[in-house]
């Protein structure tokens, strides 16, 4: 391990670029361009990728409710990732208030990759916790 | 943008809450189907990458990311819990993949999203595209 820790940057947002002039979209995809040209060189960028905005959201017990997006409409939407490897938190944060597209109302939600189940290691420390009480009681 | 040249699908898993009500020996069973779930995915070479992620994390927002948020990404149900990326051909072949996941039984959501090859902004919105949609 080299020490550095990946984290997920997940783009929220309507199609903010919608509006904006011709002028604004070429300087706005150069700036893009530019950011993620940048943390590639430096190592910082590990894979990045746009999402369509359509697909299904799959629900119920066996799945058995299967409904389309809509995706495009809200706010909250996912627009795309990128996996960052950096030291901390703090830097993740710094690189995701960089982002070009921020003042367009993007929103970029930074997430720590776990590097196990947070769900199985909750479960992994209750047990034990579990066995202390037994054991000592 | 992309640094991946092959496209597929992202699978985003939703809800942060809906193991509330299993007992820890439940939660390591689930945990274990998933795992096993996703050693077979990617020993079919359908699953490229996948994820965990820690109920913990920031939102940024505003002009020069001046906004600096909490979550809440814990005991939530839209919440993203983890992720993964599969190399399948279809949304239909995804979508059924999707229906595998451990966690549906217990109230687990799965977002199936196709993934683009490139920016949009360089494809439908490129200010030529513009001009030809708003002509046409």
């Amino acid at each position: 391990m080299d020490g550095k820790n990946e984290y997920l940057l997940i783009f929220r947002g309507k199609e903010w670029w919608r509006g904006l002039s011709p002028e604004e979209l070429r300087n706005t995809m150069e700036l893009i361009k530019g950011w993620f040209d940048r943390l590639t060189e430096s190592g910082e960028l590990k894979a990045a990728q746009p999402l369509v905005r359509e697909g299904a959201l799959v629900s119920g017990r066996n799945g058995s409710v299967v409904a389309d997006g809509p995706f495009a409409e809200s706010k909250e939407v996912i627009g795309g990732y990128a996996v960052l490897k950096v030291n901390s938190l703090d830097d993740a944060i710094a690189i995701a208030r960089s982002c070009p597209t921020l003042k367009f109302g993007m929103q970029a939600e930074v997430r720590p990759v776990a590097e196990e189940c947070p769900m199985l290691a909750y479960a992994r420390r209750v047990i034990l916790e579990e066995q202390f009480a037994t054991a000592s009681a | 943008m992309s640094t991946q040249t092959k496209n597929g699908y992202m699978l985003i898993f939703r809800g942060t809450d809906w193991h509330n009500g299993l007992s820890p020996e439940q939660m390591q069973q689930v945990a274990s189907q998933w795992m096993a779930w996703f050693k077979r995915l990617t020993a079919e070479g359908k699953v490229v990458a996948g994820n965990p992620l820690e109920r913990e994390g920031k939102i940024v927002s505003g002009k020069n990311g001046r906004v600096v948020a909490d979550g809440p990404f814990a005991e939530s149900k839209e919440a993203i819990g983890g992720y993964f990326l599969l190399n399948v051909a279809s949304l239909d072949e995804a979508v059924a993949i999707a229906q595998e996941c451990p966690g549906l039984p217990y109230g687990a959501k799965v977002e199936v999203r196709p993934v683009m090859d490139q920016c949009a902004l360089s494809g439908e919105a490129l200010p030529e595209n513009q001009l030809a949609e708003a002509t046409a």
